[in-house]
């Protein structure tokens, strides 16, 4: 549990910090940009064997979430939340290893960035063209596949030390 | 004995009640996205704390990456230090003019029954601590607030020219939303400088593929040359008249051909933005 705390922990203000440093404009995505937290809560989830921990701080990233870094309301509560039952739903045919791992970083990190996508051109915060979105996904699948082989390799490590293993 | 068998709920009821929460969850999205929603007590506590946190564990990062920068600048420091030697010497007529200056502002503002000129304002600055994450909402998040006397509405400038507006704050921290983000509710007035003319207009948006910015209402038979200067107009009350927007780099017409649609590029570049100026009214202090 205080490790995969403090995966997340780092990991959220790991976004903050790397927006100040590289390009975060639409046009102009960083290859270095992603959405560390998302990648974080997919790696630490084969851990928990008791869902309902896991979703305490999943919630609880999601409203710190919210709450500091998109000025919003529930959004990504209910953005996480999708995507943690992506990841269930994924747990029935992709055994957790590196390359699984990596494969639903990508899809969850894309899933976050299409549904956001959706939800505020419909509420007509802004009109965004697909083209963005596509830009943005795939300039981000470089550091999701860097940082998820990093978290989970470091995770797989210091839960290997206090001899825990992963529950799936 | 019991009937233990729990009713099924028919699969239209569910739809329904999938759709009504669907509906609910857009209402609630739609609400706070839009109306620039104001946090509540516990929320600004939160938000407060953990940028707190966030300016302590950025700063070595931050003192690194500014060593770094300062570094690369210090060739240019050498050619910038002889230019600003030069100009010391014009310091003291530059002071009489602007006295002067100041004396005519003020007379104009009397004869034109004008509030607040740039003048007017001054300049609190304040330290970006994160940007605009997950690419869509164009907003900063700033480390001065309502404690620093910053409200909602003020304006926002770099050293380059207009950011944005604040929209919301905490007692420590301001969430700025850039002029990239097409505030239909706020459009802002731009006014075109072309030689001795004014034209007045409004950004209507900010096309992502170009990077420029759309001002539109200005006639066709109007006379705008590329390059030209755009500035706030201080129509509409918010941006005070006189802050540099940018360029102008293109210029198209509508569909009818009866008014100019014009492309600006901002003069402020919104992938570096590290250190902003909110404007603050003097006589709000």
């Amino acid at each position: 549990m205080a490790i995969a705390l403090v995966s997340v922990i780092i990991s959220f203000l790991l976004d903050g910090l790397l927006s100040n440093y590289f390009n975060f404009s639409l046009i102009n995505p960083s290859l270095f940009k992603t959405i560390y937290t998302i990648i974080a809560l997919v790696v630490i989830l084969p851990y928990f064997n008791n869902d309902k921990k896991y979703l305490y701080i999943l919630f609880g990233t999601a409203i710190l979430f919210d709450i500091v870094y998109t000025n919003t309301f529930i959004l990504n509560i209910v953005l996480f939340f999708l995507i943690y039952i992506l990841n269930k739903f994924l747990d029935f045919f992709m055994p957790h290893n590196l390359l699984n791992s990596n494969i639903r970083s990508i899809l969850s990190v894309t899933l976050y960035y299409i549904l956001t996508f959706i939800i505020l051109n419909i509420v007509k915060y802004n009109e965004y063209s697909l083209s963005l979105l596509l830009n943005i996904i795939t300039h981000s699948i470089i550091m999701t596949i860097i940082y998820t082989t990093i978290l989970y390799l470091l995770t797989k490590y210091l839960y290997g030390k206090f001899n825990i293993k992963q529950i799936r | 004995m019991l009937n233990t068998k729990r009713k099924k709920i028919p699969v239209k009821y569910i739809v329904i009640i999938i759709i009504v929460i669907i509906m609910i969850f857009f209402g609630i999205f739609s609400y706070t996205l839009k109306e620039d929603r104001k946090l509540n007590a516990v929320e600004s506590l939160i938000k407060d704390a953990i940028v707190g946190v966030q300016k302590v564990v950025y700063a070595p990062f931050n003192y690194v990456f500014n060593l770094f920068s300062d570094f690369q600048e210090l060739e240019k420091i050498k050619e910038e230090n002889d230019i600003l030697k030069t100009s010391i010497d014009r310091n003291s007529a530059i002071e009489t003019e602007n006295i002067e200056l100041r004396r005519q502002i003020e007379a104009l503002k009397e004869e034109l029954n004008i509030d607040y000129v740039l003048t007017d304002y001054e300049y609190l600055n304040a330290t970006v601590v994160s940007r605009n994450i997950g690419y869509w909402y164009n907003t900063l998040t700033i480390d001065k607030g309502s404690h620093n006397g910053i409200e909602t509405d003020m304006v926002v400038v770099n050293s380059t020219g207009l950011i944005g507006k604040v929209v919301s704050t905490t007692n420590f921290t301001s969430e700025v939303r850039l002029i990239t983000t097409s505030d239909t509710n706020n459009k802002i007035s731009v006014s075109i400088t072309n030689g001795e003319n004014k034209l007045n207009g409004l950004i209507n948006g900010y096309d992502y593929e170009n990077k420029t910015l759309e001002v539109e209402g200005i006639s066709n038979t109007e006379e705008v040359a590329i390059g030209d200067k755009v500035y706030t107009s201080g129509l509409g009350g918010v941006f005070p008249s006189g802050i540099l927007i940018g360029t102008v780099e293109s210029i198209n017409t509508d569909e009818y051909d009866l008014a100019k649609i014009i492309n600006v590029k901002p003069s402020a570049d919104f992938d570096d933005i590290n250190y902003v100026s909110i404007l603050k009214r003097k006589s709000d202090q």
